[in-house]
């Protein structure tokens, strides 16, 4: 008997009893559209996470002052004074590094005719838009020179714009920043996201000019640095720590007076998070498909007995036991195969319309198509070979007489 | 006759076990049927006639004793090897037609052609012309539920000619219909006998056994006269 007759004679059967198929069917697309879900909302969150912080700059590591200690008391991380503008400068001559920009923020009143905001500024230098990986949108962005110079001039991030009802006929007015006139020079590109704080709510002014108006000493609270490559990262690292030490005067055994943040490992940290998850949630998802896989047997078993005269007529009239095992399996199968094919379909509809709503991009992946298939065909046959074996062993003297 | 027997029994019980309890059902039966005789096994219930069609019929082993069918010991077979033997060279027609259930007539007569690894196209004509044979040309695609009593009978004794075997095994075949219908079974019985068609009839009914050309038998396990 082929493998076509088989078919046929499966699909024949379970058409005779439509809404029993369906509805076992049904356990193995739940479970196998939830796996694809699943496994695709996973996916769509590390591709989101990732592009967000690879959206933070490029290469970007990032220094920072150390703790204060005053006696026994060991201060919040980054509350010292130990970085100056001078130390970025330095760090800028390291051949391992591509761009520097130091930056010193505070909170200040942002006034522009009858619309005011509080919002973060921050004074940097002209390699900011590289180390942080902004685009202009519209005007210019700092130049070294009105870094020189003092000069009153500022950089909108995308969101204080809109707040403040900027565009690009603003350019060239003046805004009050912290009492103080500014001129409006440039608006940023908007990097969207979900950050926090938000990447776009930020007014940038040249560092001296920060310095000079509204924060006393020399004294930086980060300074931003792109490394030359990728792989010159931990280069670029070991670079600063060497140089920052011997600028301050740190001997043997001291501790550093800073520390170094990584972007790779950061990103690399979260990405081994997000893929746990993705396994966790498969993970969860599959136990439905065991579930669904149960229902099968539990349905084959019913059928078995039920179609015990059915199955001692076949042998009466010549079925081999092999032919009645392949019978009911060649059944199973294609009770979970179709199933599979089903939610297969359901889990990428599914999948998409998340995707769709939490504005991710649709990642279709044929490997979780096949896994899934191919876990739904094994479902099949594992669950179904028992029953077959039973309707295959029954004896056919007792199946002719079963009632 | 030089022919070589279509059924050889030599010998043959067959006991059951339940539990701690031996039931003989047959006991050191012997008979021969050659080809083309119709031959009826009549005994009352518990006479162990349907033991006896079992292991004709390749359905059963005796327990003892040599059974052969159409030239082949059964004892050598294993249970491929008698499934084989049964699509080969039995037809059989049951006492409650044993048709397969929501599947239509000519399905039912074609499935023995399936095991023998008969294509589609054959086995629909086949299955065809056998029914139209037994006047149900107009029934083909009746389920079972749609047809009567006589009609089932003839849709499965269609099903035991389909494959041509050399032996027909009819256990009770009129037991369930009305007189009308039982005589029409058996006239058709007797036509396949004259066209060269080995038949064994199980009954216990006298008249029918008397269609038959030799009559066994049968009381508590034993062949009598």
């Amino acid at each position: 008997m082929s493998v076509l007759e088989q078919i046929r004679l499966a699909v024949s059967r379970l058409r005779t009893s439509r809404l029993r198929a369906a509805l076992t069917m049904l356990g193995i697309i739940i479970g196998v559209a939830s796996v694809v879900a699943l496994v695709a909302v996973g996916q769509g969150t590390t591709a989101n996470i990732t592009s967000q912080l690879s959206s933070l700059g490029t290469n970007l590591l990032t220094v920072n002052p150390g703790a204060t200690r005053t006696g026994f008391t060991r201060g919040a991380a980054g509350s010292a004074n130990t970085l100056t503008v001078a130390d970025a400068t330095a760090i800028a001559g390291l051949s391992s590094v591509a761009a520097v920009a130091p930056q010193v923020s505070t909170s200040l009143l942002v006034v522009d005719g009858d619309l005011n905001t509080t919002t973060t500024i921050v004074g940097t230098t002209s390699a900011y838009p590289e180390v942080r990986a902004y685009d202009l949108w519209v005007g210019s962005f700092l130049t070294d020179a009105s870094i020189e110079d003092h000069l009153r001039v500022a950089v909108f991030g995308a969101t204080t714009a809109t707040t403040l009802g900027l565009t690009a006929d603003s350019l060239g007015t003046s805004v009050s920043i912290g009492g103080l006139p500014f001129e409006v020079i440039g608006i940023l590109q908007a990097k969207g996201g979900t950050g926090f704080p938000d990447p776009d709510d930020q007014v940038l002014l040249p560092i001296t000019a920060v310095e000079k108006y509204f924060v006393s000493g020399q004294s930086v609270q980060t300074i931003g640095v792109s490394a030359s490559s990728a792989d010159a990262m931990s280069q670029a690292s070991a670079d600063i720590t060497a140089l920052l030490r011997d600028r301050h005067g740190l001997a043997g055994s001291t501790a550093s007076d800073f520390s170094i943040l990584d972007q790779a490992q950061l990103l690399s940290a979260v990405s081994s998070v997000s893929d746990t998850l993705t396994l966790l949630l498969g993970g969860i998802a599959s136990i439905s498909l065991v579930v669904g896989g149960i229902g099968i047997m539990n349905i084959m078993l019913v059928a078995v007995r039920e179609r015990t005269r059915e199955i001692g007529i076949r042998k009466a009239i010549g079925a081999r036991g092999r032919d009645i095992l392949a019978q009911f399996l060649v059944e199973a199968l294609t009770l979970s195969l179709l199933g599979g094919a089903l939610g297969v379909a359901a889990g990428l509809g599914v999948s998409m319309v998340i995707a769709h709503i939490a504005k991710w991009p649709f990642t279709f992946n044929p490997l979780t198509v096949v896994a899934a298939v191919g876990f739904s065909a094994a479902v099949g046959v594992i669950f179904g070979v028992w029953p077959a074996r039973q309707a295959a062993r029954l004896d056919p003297i007792a199946a002719l007489r079963y009632e | 006759m030089t022919a070589e027997p279509v059924i050889t029994l030599d010998h043959v019980s067959r006991i059951y076990s339940m539990g701690r309890l031996d039931v003989p059902a047959l006991v050191d039966v012997s008979m021969t049927v050659q080809p083309g005789e119709f031959v009826a096994i009549v005994g009352p219930s518990g006479s162990g006639k349907s033991t006896m069609m079992n292991i004709i019929g390749c359905l059963d082993r005796p327990t003892s004793g040599d059974c052969s069918v159409a030239g082949t010991y059964v004892d050598d077979l294993d249970d491929d090897g008698l499934a084989r033997l049964r699509s080969r060279t039995i037809g059989f027609v049951f006492q409650s037609y044993n048709l397969l259930p929501r599947t239509s007539a000519i399905e039912n007569v074609a499935t023995p052609l399936l095991y023998q690894g008969v294509g589609r196209k054959e086995r629909m004509a086949r299955a065809k012309a056998a029914l139209v044979r037994l006047g149900l040309g107009d029934r083909l695609d009746h389920e079972p539920t749609e047809l009567s009593g006589g009609q089932q009978q003839r849709v499965a004794i269609a099903r035991a000619i389909v494959t041509e075997p050399s032996l027909i095994l009819a256990d009770e075949p009129t037991g369930n219909l009305d007189s009308h219908a039982g005589e029409e079974v058996i006239a058709l019985l007797r036509e396949l006998n004259a066209t060269g068609r080995t038949i064994v009839l199980i009954t216990h009914d006298n008249d029918v056994a008397a269609m038959a050309s030799r009559q066994m038998h049968m009381r508590d396990g034993r062949l009598v006269a």
